[in-house]
């Protein structure tokens, strides 16, 4: 059986950064997610802001790692070849009841140590985002409130985990964790692993994850929630983040422009009926409908795609209450849990796993640093981010740059290739790491085309190959030349 | 930098018409580039009969249609470019072009769009549930089964009316799959009647109409689809792995973007791209007229 200092469960932004912050120190680390690739659970759908954190509550962990990582986004994200833009947001409000939560959370964000904050006139806000109806109240800006990649944030962990000699265990789903020898004999469907120390990070799992080895603690229930996505284009329609604060109660719209120029509306929160990746009339008409309130003249024709998110609500069934504070349990000797990490849990997954990593590595004795560690991750090439001559350098070099796969997204088929060697299976494990697939045409043009590299590249047969994990399977229809 | 008098944006039947009559104007220089690694654009895939009645008189295929045209590439004085991308347009009438031969900007004096349509997707649709595999345009379907010869899929639903859907539900019958039957919003058929005659008709598919899909099952692959039937407003489940959308094409204008979305007087746009033809001997005639025009005025002849 391999032996491990730590093994790390869950290949989320927690896992991921969790196993890279334990490198730090001389540990043997392994992660261990039951999916093909990292990046497949409750990670793969968020709103990609970074918040400042003037929405929580002063003294919480919660708050202390927001305001903390929200700082230091932009040196992460240069760390790890990571994009990132800090856009702004503008909370705004049309009504009393919302002017009052905004001055609420200018107070709370500056006792949280939040800088910048400034509150507005509606109609100083209106000069800044003409498109927002008109009738705003009163905003309250946060300059620091940025928007990243998610999907590259969390591979870049991933890999940076890697090249510092994190051991990989994909396709192992946890199905046992039992105390041996003083530490923990995690049983995978895929093998079996002893480590001195265990970490939970998985995600909507993470309470089943812990009651293998320990009494509950805090239950999860899914918090579902749809999104809308516009065409490029439409990401010009506000300047910042857009978060509006509702007169009534419930949930207001966010308006977000992404680094790639589109739009994404969202999120609507629905009770978590059916699938969890699917969405539903309800959601999606409360955002059509507050997007016709918030922003009149936003065109919902350039709608290119919807989609659900899930997020984990922590409930403590010690003490029968429901949780707002990030939940770092330690249920028995060398085993912690991250349980219903949910917003700002994107913002903070790199801080969690350093504030963890240090106490976990104390507790093995191990705390000292490890001169080895090397915190960078090169970026993959973008041709479209090139100049034109080192582009045209790059496609000399190497022409695979220089054809085009996705014409949406102008992403070559170097960059796919390149995808392809990081470690994606799967069509979607290709379209978060490279994009292809993501513009208007959703993959129509490139989805074949990439399908017959990767089975070229991963030498298996088209019809083996899967869209986003086990049973989603391409082409169902047999092979040619059978029945 | 390279100069051509006239750069032509896609090998279609409407690119190469046009770029063999500018041509065959006189000594102008043409280049055309397509993203494709040969010629003919749409046609290829579309190994159904139907094309070149009116302008070959004579029942083709497509592959047989671009082959005609094809022929008459070689030997005419158009240099032609293949996997080659069209990045960008500027106003100083440059042109970005990437593919295997590298990064390369081109300076020419007239432009022809020949650049086809690209097909709406369900993205566009007000469908929710889940975004399971097996869910394909009729083009990307028809080109998996036509081109690379794999299958998609054996229970197969057709969502819109229109030429494509009609012939793709034929295509998945001539394959072997069931056809569950084609979806249509409206009250009829959007397509031809030729089309829904040997389509639908002769191979006993049914064509739901007042109909539309609201709902997709299935986590992993497509399970099933609700259907709702507009007048009476019931929906029904029904089964099936594969879910092809024909919802229409749009004129792939995406370059002129890069010039604020005008086209300028030195650009032309030409076949679908300038609006959809319903069969392509239409297209080669107005690309051939076009072609003509645009070889005259650089010969300085007009």
């Amino acid at each position: 059986m391999e032996r491990y200092d730590v093994a790390v469960l869950g290949g989320g932004l927690l896992g991921c950064f969790m196993a890279r912050e334990l490198r730090r120190h001389p540990l043997k680390v392994a992660l261990v997610e039951a999916r093909e690739d990292v990046c497949t659970g409750i990670s793969r759908a968020n709103t990609a802001i970074v918040y400042t954190g003037c929405d929580t509550k002063p003294g919480t962990l919660k708050t202390r790692l927001c305001v903390a990582a929200c700082k230091g986004f932009g040196d992460l994200c240069r760390e790890l070849g990571v994009p990132f833009a800090r856009r702004g947001s503008l909370m705004v409000s049309y009504g009393p009841n919302a002017d009052q939560t905004l001055q609420r959370k200018m107070i709370q964000g500056m006792e949280n140590g939040v800088e910048g904050l400034k509150l507005m006139s509606g109609r100083a806000a209106l000069e800044w985002e003409p498109g927002l109806a008109p009738g705003v109240s009163s905003a309250l800006y946060a300059p620091d409130t940025g928007v990243t990649d998610p999907w590259e944030l969390c591979y870049a962990a991933w890999e940076n985990a890697l090249a510092n000699g994190v051991t990989p265990w994909l396709n192992a789903p946890v199905t046992d964790l039992l105390p041996e020898h003083g530490g923990w004999r995690v049983v995978t469907l895929r093998g079996e692993l002893w480590a001195a120390a265990v970490v939970n990070c998985c995600g909507l799992h993470a309470d089943q994850v812990q009651e293998l080895a320990a009494p509950p603690t805090v239950r999860i229930t899914p918090e579902k929630a749809d999104y809308l996505i516009l065409d490029q284009g439409a990401g010009h329609y506000v300047n910042h983040v857009i978060f509006h604060e509702p007169e009534e109660k419930g949930k207001g719209l966010t308006m977000v422009p992404t680094l790639d120029g589109k739009l994404l509306l969202g999120p609507s929160e629905q009770p978590g009926v059916g699938p969890l990746s699917a969405t539903t009339e309800a959601g999606l008409d409360r955002l059509r409908q507050l997007a016709a309130q918030v922003a009149p003249e936003l065109d919902l024709e350039l709608t290119i795609r919807s989609f659900a998110g899930v997020r984990p609500k922590p409930y403590n069934v010690v003490r029968a209450q429901s949780i707002h504070d990030f939940t770092v349990t330690n249920p028995a000797r060398g085993l912690w849990s991250l349980i219903g990490i949910k917003t700002p849990g994107l913002t903070c997954a790199q801080a969690l796993g350093a504030w963890l990593a240090p106490q976990v590595a104390d507790q093995l004795g191990k705390g000292e640093l490890d001169s080895t560690f090397r915190p960078e991750r090169k970026a993959p090439v973008r041709p479209r981010e090139l100049t034109r001559e080192a582009r045209a350098a790059l496609a000399a070099r190497d022409p695979a740059y220089g054809r085009i796969l996705c014409r949406c997204g102008g992403i070559t088929e170097g960059e796919v290739r390149d995808a392809i060697r990081r470690g994606a299976v799967t069509l979607d494990g290709v379209k978060r790491r490279t994009g292809a697939g993501l513009g208007r045409c959703q993959g129509a043009f490139c989805g074949d085309r990439i399908m017959a590299l990767m089975a070229r590249m991963l030498g298996v047969p088209p019809e083996d190959l899967q869209k986003d994990g086990p049973g989603s399977r391409l082409l169902t229809g047999g092979r040619h030349g059978e029945g | 930098m390279e100069k051509v008098d006239l750069l032509v944006v896609g090998g279609g039947a409407a690119g190469m018409s046009a770029a063999l009559a500018a041509a065959g104007a006189g000594p102008v220089s043409v280049l055309l580039v397509d993203r494709e690694e040969r010629l003919g654009g749409i046609l290829p895939q579309c190994i159904h009969q139907g094309f070149g009645l009116g302008y070959f008189h004579r029942d083709l295929t497509g592959p047989e249609y671009a082959a005609r045209i094809v022929a008459q590439m070689e030997g005419a004085a158009v240099s032609v470019r293949l996997n080659t991308t069209v990045l960008s347009l500027s106003q100083r009438r440059t042109a970005e072009l990437s593919g295997p031969g590298g990064y390369e900007p081109v300076a020419f004096r007239r432009l022809i769009l020949a650049t086809g349509c690209r097909e709406k997707t369900i993205g566009s649709l007000p469908v929710t549930g889940t975004r399971p595999a097996g869910v394909f345009t009729a083009g990307e379907a028809q080109r998996m089964i036509n081109l690379r010869h794999w299958r998609p899929g054996r229970k197969v639903l057709v969502l819109g009316s229109g030429d494509l859907g009609l012939i793709m539900a034929r295509r998945f019958v001539l394959e072997g799959c069931q056809v569950l039957g084609v979806v249509e919003q409206k009250g009829s058929c959007g397509g031809m009647v030729r089309n829904y005659r040997s389509c639908l008709l002769e191979h006993r598919i049914p064509l739901m109409t007042r109909t539309t899909v609201t709902r997709l099952h299935g986590e992993g692959r497509l399970t099933g689809v609700t259907l709702r039937h507009l007048d009476s407003g019931k929906e029904e489940q029904v089964a099936c792995d594969t879910l092809v959308t024909a919802l229409g094409l749009i004129p792939e204008r995406e370059l002129l973007a890069g010039l604020g979305g005008k086209l300028p007087g030195w650009a032309s746009l030409c076949g679908n791209c300038d609006y959809v033809h319903e069969i392509v001997d239409t297209v080669t005639a107005q690309a051939e007229e076009l072609g003509r025009q645009v070889g005259m005025e650089l010969l300085g002849k007009k």
